[in-house]
């Protein structure tokens, strides 16, 4: 963490009890929250209003299962995403726009190691 | 019946024959050749008419490997039509040992038209029964699917509200309290949405099950009131996890914490369309009010939660007569369901 620049995460979650949870780790890693939304539409809906260098994206969010399209939608655009999901055999199958998976329930090992991994991928970019 | 019959019938034109004649008996039916078989099997018939002359060697092990080959919910019935002076029995038994795993009738040649349609209609039924299994084992699936999801996202939830009460507690009895009182209002919740079997639940269901624990004494300290309005599930466990988070702060510190206080929650609908809900939470009769310095659990959540499900922060008044709480969204964002996949 250290050196590194902190990151603004955004997180795509329609279960607030997660989202308080997380917010809470990404504080704790130095990061900083940069909100959460709890649908896919609402994520385009006001994609221009929100400062993000990562994003964490659930499978099943409010409008249906859209975590995937929603990842793919935030790659195109260039912003690095994790899945954060209990379903990892569907997020496998969008490992070509996603970094990888954090497992649900979140272990806080795991959510770290995956943080850095963002960190890594993101530095490497710029 | 949507169904259809692979017919394996190579003697001259009986193919032809029986295809017509199911066809006039409103089933569908389609002819084999020794070399096509395997490929139309593939294709998975309802049922298999083979007569004497097409059981070589050759097409009894095309058959028997397409039998093992079947799904686990496949026993296909296969109608054989042997010639009268063939060894019925002989046969019979040599098929059954080599075709394990289908439903085997036996004719003797010649048939009558009306014996072989209806044999076959109640080869087609069976298959109909089994094709049942294999759509009532498939939803199994699913729900097992979905029952696993289910469950992991409730363990989420409650490994964050621990992870997150643990933070903010100063001692194990308080974080131990405070955990149960949490996982308590959480799991009132769910009964109230289980019972109401139904995706949406009523908003007046989700406050009284959530208050409930607290109503129990003689006088009702808490008043609530406000028209008729369902939710999505998922809404009505996040307000209920928030009425919780002001209940009992009002026990520990404010209004319910004396004989004298009371407790409003209301809530209106403005007309439609696009009605907005409008949630008041109004504490009178308690102990003067101070704003705490420390920010908690229970304000940040709803802060964090509500932000999220309403679309617009809620406000929190520290009024000296008593704590006022008030929170704004569009309807439809509290009656969305989503379906997952």
């Amino acid at each position: 963490m250290t050196a590194n620049r902190p990151l603004r995460i955004f997180y795509l979650e329609d279960n607030p009890l997660i989202v308080f949870h997380v917010e809470a780790m990404i504080e704790d890693l130095g990061h900083i929250f940069a909100g959460s939304l709890a649908s896919f539409s609402d994520l385009k809906a006001s994609i221009d209003g929100i400062e993000m260098d990562a994003a964490l994206v659930d499978i099943d969010l409010a409008d249906g299962a859209t975590g995937p399209a929603a990842a793919a939608w935030l790659y195109e655009r260039g912003i690095v995403s994790l899945f954060i999901s209990g379903q990892e055999h569907i997020a496998a199958e969008h490992a070509a726009v996603s970094l990888g998976t954090i497992s649900k329930p979140i272990a806080l090992d795991e959510f770290a190691a995956k943080m850095e991994l963002l960190q890594i991928a993101i530095r490497s970019k710029s | 019946m949507l169904d259809w019959v692979l017919v394996l019938a190579p003697y001259r034109k009986d193919a032809a024959y029986m295809t017509s004649l199911l066809l006039e008996h409103g089933i569908r039916a389609q002819a084999a050749t020794a070399e096509d078989l395997g490929d139309r099997l593939a294709e998975l018939p309802g049922v298999v008419v083979v007569t004497h002359e097409a059981l070589n060697p050759a097409a009894i092990k095309v058959i028997a490997q397409f039998l093992a080959d079947q799904p686990n919910w496949s026993e296909i019935p296969i109608v054989i039509l042997l010639d009268r002076a063939a060894p019925a029995r002989q046969i019979q038994s040599a098929l059954t040992a080599a075709w394990p795993r289908s439903r085997q009738t036996f004719h003797q040649r010649p048939v009558a038209a009306l014996e072989l349609v209806s044999g076959i209609q109640s080869a087609l039924l069976t298959r109909f029964r089994q094709r049942e299994v294999r759509d009532y084992l498939e939803r199994e699936t699913e729900l097992r699917l979905e029952l696993n999801h289910r469950v992991k996202n409730i363990l989420a939830s409650v490994i964050s509200i621990f992870q997150m009460t643990r933070r903010g507690a100063t001692s194990i009895d308080g974080l131990s309290e405070d955990f149960a009182g949490r996982l308590s209002a959480l799991s009132n919740v769910h009964a109230v949405a289980f019972d109401e079997g139904a995706d949406e639940i009523a908003l007046d269901q989700v406050v009284g099950a959530t208050f409930a624990p607290y109503r129990s004494q003689e006088r009702s300290a808490i008043q609530i009131s406000g028209p008729a309005v369902l939710v999505s599930r998922a809404a009505g466990t996040t307000l209920a996890l928030c009425l919780h988070e002001l209940a009992t702060n009002a026990i520990k510190y404010g209004a319910l914490s004396t004989p004298e206080g009371h407790v409003a929650v209301t809530w209106d609908l403005s007309p439609a369309p696009d009605p907005v809900l409008t949630m008041h939470w109004a504490e009178t009769g308690g102990p003067p009010v101070v704003e705490p310095t420390r920010v908690g659990y229970g304000t940040r959540y709803m802060r964090s939660a509500l932000t999220g499900l309403f679309g617009s922060r809620p406000t929190f008044a520290f009024a000296p007569e008593g704590l006022r709480f008030m929170a704004q969204a569009p309807l439809s964002r509290l009656t969305q369901t989503p379906r997952s996949s």
